[in-house]
C-alpha cells in the first residue's frame, strides 16, 4: 500500500466531517435556499440528533466515580440510531417551526438562536442525562474491528458516509426539483404572491423546516458514529466541531458559497469551507510559532470575512442556481 | 398658549415662562406617570410579600436584577436604535460590547489610567467603529432585506471576538478598581459602591440622555422621524447619511459602555459579550424593535426575570423537589421564555406598533377558530344585492 | 344610487378597514353582477386596492361582511378563497422573479398532486400525469396571452407590458369564476391593451366574471356593463357608464379630491 495509513485516517476524517457539514448544509438549504428561512439556530437540531443517536446506539453506562452517567444505553443498531435522531429533531423543529414561521426573518433568526443556545445550556447542565461537559465517549462505529483497525475503521466510515451523501443527494434532489419544491422556491419569491395562487405557505413552510431539521438530525448521527464522542461544549480548539454557533455560522458561509437552491453546490461549500479548516489544523505545525497559537482564531476570522465579503458581493453564491427549463 | 396679554407684562420674564411652560407635565404625561407609579407600587408590594415569606436575604436577588436590567437597558438602548434606523438585528453587538471592556482594560491596565478615562477612550473609539462599519460594509447593504445586514453582522462578530482571542488575551481578566468595602444592609445583602450604585447612576444617566436627546435636540428627532419612515424622512430634507452615522455612533458607544459595566459586575473574557447577546435580543424585542422607552421597560423585565428566577431554580434543586443539578444555570433560559412568548402573542413588543397589513397570522387565528369557532364563517345567506 | 343585482357572484357589506387610525375603507358595499365585466373606479386613495386585498383574504376586515356565490368569504385565508374561484391580480405585477415563465404559471395549479411532498413517492404515475396536464395547459394559457415564446425566460426579465400579460395568464390557471384585475392595463400600449380586454370579453363569454379597477376611462366606458365608484372609502355610485359619467357627485369627487 502506497498510502500512509497515518494520512489516510486523517484524510478519512476531513472526507466524513465535510459530509457530515455537507449533510448539514443540504438542511439548511432546504429550509433557507429553498424556502427562504433563515434559521440560526442550525447546532441546536444538529445537537438533538447527536444526543438521540447517542442515547440510542451505546451500550448503559451506569454512573460512577467522575462520570455522571447518561440516558440510553439501548444498544440499538445504527441504522434505528438514525432513523431516531431524523424523527427527533425534525419533530422538534416542526414545534419550533410552528410559532415561528410566520415571524419576520430576522425574528426568526432570533428566535432559532435564543432555541439553540438554550438547548446548549440544557446540554451541558442535565448532567444526569447527557453527562454534562464530560460528554459521551465510546460510541460505536459502524464496524468494530477486533483487533482495532484504525486504517479500515476510517475506511469503513469513509464507505458509510459517502454512501449516505450520494442517497440523499438524490432522494433531494428529486424532492427539491419537484413540483412540491417549485412551491418552496415560490414562497421564498414572494410568499404573498404564492399565498394569492392558492398555497398553503404555511404548511410549506413547515414542512420545509422539518425537513430541514430532520436532515439536520441525521448530520448529528453521522457525526456520532464517526468521530465516537460527543460533548457540548465542543473543544476550544475545534470550535467549529460542536453544537456551538460557530457551526451555525460555518454551515452559512458554506451553503452561501455554493448557492441558495443548489444542492450539489451544499456539498462542494461543506467540502471547500471545512476543507479550509482541516488544511489549517494540518499546516499548524509547519507554522511559524507566534502564530501557531492563534491559528484556530484565524480560522474564525477569516470565516467572518468570508461571510461579509460574499453577502455582499456574491450574495447569490460562488456556485449559481440553474434556471429550471420545463419542458 | 401663553396667557400672558400684551399689554400688561408679566412680573417674569419671558424665558421663565417659557421653562415652566415646558417642564409641565402634559396630561399624557400625568396618565404614564400615574400608570408608572401604579406598576412600582405592586412590585414593591410584591417585593415586601417575598421578603416577608423568604426573608430579607432574598431582595440580594432584586438587586442583582436592577444591576443586570442597568446594564441591558443600556446595551438595548444601543441595540434598537440601530435596529430602528438601519433596519436590521445587530449580531455583532454582543462583540462590540466585548470590544468596548477591553479598550478601557487596555487604557487601564497598560497605560495605568483610571478606569473612567477608560471608558471615556473606549466610548469614543467604539463610535468610530461604529461609523467605520456603517461606511465600509452596511451602506453597501442598504434596500437588500434583513437577511444580508445580519450575515454581515455575524462576521464582523466572528471578526471581533476572535481577533480579541488572538490578541493573547484568552485568560480572564478584572478592572483595577479602587477597592471598596460593600455596605451591608442587612446580612447577606451588599451595596457595592461601583458595582451597584455605579451601574445604577450609569444605567439612569444614559437613559436621561437619551431622552433629553431623543426629545429636545434636532438630531434626536431627526433620528425618531428617520426611524419611523426612512423615505418621509428624506423627502423632508433630513440628512438621513448624517442620522445613520450618529445612530451608529450612538449605538457602538453604548454598547461600550455596557460592556464595560459588565465587566464591572464580573470578569471580561473574549466572549462575555457575546453570552448576554440574546438577553439583549429579549430585551430589545418584549420592549419594542426601534423604541428606546421599550428597551428601558425590555430591559426591566428581562434583568429582573433572569434574576429573581434564582431562588424558584434553588428551590428546584432540592431533593425532594426535581432535584435538578446546577439548576441556577438555567436562569438564562427565562428571559428567553419571555421572549418567545412575545414572539408568540405580541411580536411587535410593548412599546412597539402593529403591523398594518398582511396576515401571516394562521397560527394564532387557526388557534382561535377551533377553539371557538366562528359560527356564521361558512353560513349560505339568501338574500337580494345592492345595500 | 345603488342597483339591485340580480343574483350577485360578489356581495361586499359594509365593509371597515383602517390602517393605524387611517381609515382606508369606511363602509363600503357593492355587488357585482355574474358574468359582467363590472368596473370600480375612483380617485386616488379611494380605498379601491385595499377593498381588492381585503375580498382576496390578503387583510382581515375590522367589520363587515363578503359572500362569494353565497359563502361567506371574510376572513378566510387567501388560499381557501382561490380554492372557491376567486382570484385576483396586482397593481404592481408580483411575477416570482427569479423563476421561468412557465414556472409562474403551472403553480397556478389549484389541483396539483406533485405539490403534495407524500404524493411524490406513493403515487409517481399521478404526480407525473398531473404534471404533464398543467404543463400542457399553461402552454394554452401563454399562447392565449401572447406569450408563447417566453416560456423559459425568467420572469425577471421580461417588459412592463409583458409582467402584466403574465399577471393575467397565472390568474387564469387558478380557473377562476371571479376575477379581481387590479389595474390590468395600466403601463401597457394600447394595442396590447385592446388585446387583453378583447381576451377579457372572450373569457366572460365562457362564464366568468370580471371586476376591475382601472383609470383609463376608455376602457370603463367602452368595456364595462356597469361601473361602481369609490370614494374615501366607500361606495359614492353605481350603474352604466353612461349614468356615472353624468353623475355629479362623481364628478365632484375626481375634481374635489
Amino acid at each position: 500500500m502506497a498510502i500512509d495509513s497515518g494520512t489516510w485516517i486523517n484524510v478519512g476524517f476531513y472526507i466524513y466531517v465535510s459530509i457530515a457539514f455537507a449533510i448539514l448544509a443540504l438542511g439548511f438549504n432546504l429550509q433557507w435556499g429553498y424556502t427562504g428561512l433563515f434559521n440560526a439556530g442550525i447546532a441546536g437540531f444538529f445537537l438533538i440528533g447527536a444526543y438521540t443517536a447517542a442515547f440510542a446506539i451505546t451500550p448503559p453506562t451506569p454512573p460512577s466515580i467522575g462520570y455522571p452517567g447518561h440516558l440510553g444505553g439501548f444498544s440499538f443498531p445504527l441504522p434505528v440510531g438514525a432513523v431516531l435522531a431524523m424523527v427527533a429533531s425534525g419533530a422538534v423543529a416542526a414545534l419550533v417551526a410552528l410559532p415561528t414561521v410566520r415571524l419576520r426573518a430576522d425574528y426568526l433568526a432570533i428566535a432559532t438562536l435564543a432555541f439553540a443556545e438554550v438547548l446548549r445550556i440544557f446540554a451541558i447542565n442535565l448532567e444526569s442525562i447527557t453527562a454534562g461537559t464530560i460528554g459521551i465517549p465510546g460510541l460505536p462505529a459502524p464496524v468494530e474491528f477486533n483487533p482495532p483497525d484504525a486504517f479500515l475503521n476510517a475506511t469503513v466510515k469513509v464507505a458509510v458516509s459517502a454512501a449516505l451523501i450520494l442517497v440523499l443527494l438524490l432522494v433531494l434532489y428529486f424532492m427539491a426539483e419537484s413540483p412540491w419544491g417549485r412551491v418552496l422556491r415560490a414562497v421564498r419569491e414572494d410568499e404573498e404572491a404564492t399565498m394569492a395562487l392558492g398555497k398553503n405557505t404555511f404548511q410549506y413552510k413547515l414542512q420545509a423546516f422539518a425537513l430541514g431539521g430532520a436532515l439536520m438530525g441525521l448530520a448529528g448521527w453521522l457525526f456520532v458514529i464517526t468521530l465516537n464522542y460527543i460533548e457540548p461544549t465542543g473543544s476550544s480548539a475545534a470550535t467549529t466541531l460542536g453544537f456551538a454557533p460557530a457551526v451555525t455560522f460555518s454551515v452559512w458561509v458554506m451553503v452561501i458559497v455554493g448557492g441558495a437552491g443548489n444542492l450539489r453546490g451544499s456539498v462542494v461549500g461543506a467540502f471547500v469551507i471545512y476543507g479550509f479548516q482541516w488544511l489549517s489544523v494540518q499546516l499548524k505545525d509547519f507554522a511559524p510559532t507566534e502564530l501557531k497559537e492563534g491559528i484556530p482564531y484565524l480560522r474564525l476570522m477569516i470565516v467572518g470575512v468570508l461571510l461579509i465579503v460574499l453577502i455582499i458581493y456574491r450574495p447569490e453564491g460562488i456556485l449559481r442556481e440553474r434556471k429550471r427549463v420545463l419542458r | 398658549m401663553s396667557s400672558v396679554s400684551e399689554a400688561n407684562p408679566p412680573a417674569e420674564t419671558p424665558r421663565l415662562v417659557r421653562w415652566r411652560e415646558a417642564l409641565r407635565p402634559t396630561p399624557r404625561f400625568r396618565r404614564q406617570f400615574l400608570r408608572a407609579v401604579i406598576v412600582a407600587v405592586i412590585f414593591l408590594a410584591f417585593l415586601a410579600g417575598l421578603a416577608a415569606l423568604f426573608g430579607i436575604s432574598i431582595l440580594q436577588y432584586t438587586l442583582a436584577g436592577f444591576r443586570l436590567s442597568s446594564i441591558v437597558i443600556v446595551a438595548a438602548i444601543g441595540l434598537t436604535v440601530i435596529y430602528g434606523i438601519r433596519g436590521f438585528a445587530n449580531f455583532a453587538y454582543g462583540d462590540l460590547m466585548t470590544l468596548g471592556a477591553y479598550v478601557a482594560l487596555f487604557v487601564n491596565m497598560n497605560l495605568a489610567l483610571s478606569l473612567i478615562w477608560g471608558a471615556i477612550v473606549s466610548f469614543l473609539a467604539l463610535a468610530v467603529v461604529g461609523i467605520l462599519l456603517e461606511v465600509l460594509i452596511f451602506a453597501r447593504l442598504e434596500g437588500r432585506g434583513p437577511v444580508p445586514p445580519i450575515v454581515a453582522s455575524v462576521g464582523v462578530g466572528l471578526i471581533i471576538q476572535n481577533g480579541i482571542n488572538w490578541g493573547g488575551t484568552t485568560q480572564q481578566w478584572i478592572f483595577r478598581i479602587p477597592a471598596v468595602t460593600e455596605i451591608p444592609i442587612v446580612p447577606g445583602i451588599g451595596f457595592h459602591w461601583i458595582r451597584d450604585f455605579g451601574t445604577f447612576v450609569v444605567g439612569i444617566g444614559f437613559v436621561v440622555s437619551v431622552h433629553i436627546l431623543l426629545t429636545y435636540t434636532n438630531l434626536g428627532k431627526a433620528m425618531r422621524a428617520t426611524a419611523d419612515n426612512l423615505e418621509l424622512a428624506k423627502a423632508t430634507g433630513i440628512n438621513t447619511k448624517r442620522v445613520t452615522y450618529a445612530a451608529w455612533a450612538l449605538s457602538c458607544s453604548f454598547a461600550s459602555t455596557a460592556g464595560i459595566l459588565l465587566g464591572l459586575i464580573g470578569v471580561l473574557s473574549p466572549t462575555m459579550g457575546f453570552n448576554v447577546i440574546l438577553l439583549i435580543f429579549a430585551a430589545v424585542i418584549v420592549g419594542g424593535i426601534g423604541s428606546p422607552y421599550g428597551a428601558v421597560l425590555g430591559g426591566l423585565v428581562i434583568g429582573l426575570s433572569q434574576e429573581m428566577s434564582v431562588p424558584l431554580l434553588i428551590w428546584l434543586e432540592r431533593p425532594d423537589v426535581l432535584h435538578l443539578e446546577h439548576s441556577t444555570a438555567y436562569k438564562v433560559a427565562i428571559p428567553f421564555i419571555v421572549m418567545i412568548g412575545v414572539l408568540i402573542f405580541r411580536p411587535w413588543g410593548i412599546a412597539g406598533r402593529p403591523p398594518a397589513f398582511a396576515r401571516r397570522v394562521f397560527f394564532m387565528e387557526r388557534l382561535t377558530q377551533v377553539l371557538g369557532r366562528r359560527g356564521d364563517a361558512t353560513e349560505p345567506v339568501q338574500g337580494e344585492g345592492g345595500g | 344610487m345603488n342597483q339591485t343585482v340580480g343574483h350577485p357572484i360578489l356581495r361586499v357589506q359594509d365593509i371597515h378597514k383602517a390602517f393605524g387610525g387611517i381609515s382606508a375603507v369606511d363602509g363600503c358595499s357593492l355587488s357585482v353582477a355574474p358574468q359582467s365585466v363590472t368596473g370600480l373606479i375612483g380617485p386616488n386613495g379611494a380605498g379601491k386596492s385595499t377593498l381588492f386585498n381585503i375580498i382576496a383574504g390578503l387583510y382581515r376586515p375590522d367589520d363587515g361582511g363578503i359572500w362569494f356565490n353565497d359563502t361567506r368569504i371574510d376572513g378566510l385565508p387567501p388560499y381557501e378563497i382561490v380554492h372557491l374561484g376567486l382570484s385576483k391580480t396586482w397593481q404592481i405585477p408580483h411575477e416570482l422573479r427569479n423563476m421561468t415563465v412557465l414556472e409562474n404559471l403551472v403553480l397556478g395549479a389549484k389541483e396539483n398532486s406533485g405539490e403534495h411532498l407524500l404524493n411524490l413517492f406513493i403515487r409517481p404515475g399521478e404526480v407525473r400525469r398531473d404534471e404533464q396536464r398543467w404543463r400542457a395547459r399553461a402552454r394554452d394559457v401563454l399562447k392565449l396571452t401572447q406569450l408563447a415564446g417566453l416560456a423559459n425566460e425568467h420572469a425577471k426579465s421580461l417588459s412592463g407590458g409583458q409582467k402584466k400579460l403574465l399577471e393575467l395568464a397565472r390568474v387564469l390557471m387558478t380557473d377562476p369564476a371571479l376575477v379581481l384585475l387590479d389595474e390590468p392595463v395600466a403601463g401597457v400600449n394600447p394595442t396590447l391593451a385592446a388585446s387583453l380586454m378583447d381576451l377579457i370579453e372572450k373569457l366572460r363569454l365562457e362564464g366568468r366574471t370580471f371586476f376591475l379597477i382601472e383609470h383609463d376611462m376608455n376602457v370603463v366606458m367602452n368595456r364595462c356593463d356597469r361601473v361602481i365608484v369609490m370614494h374615501q372609502g366607500r361606495t359614492i355610485a353605481d350603474g352604466t357608464p353612461a349614468s356615472v359619467k353624468a353623475n355629479p357627485v362623481v364628478i365632484e369627487s375626481y375634481l374635489g379630491g
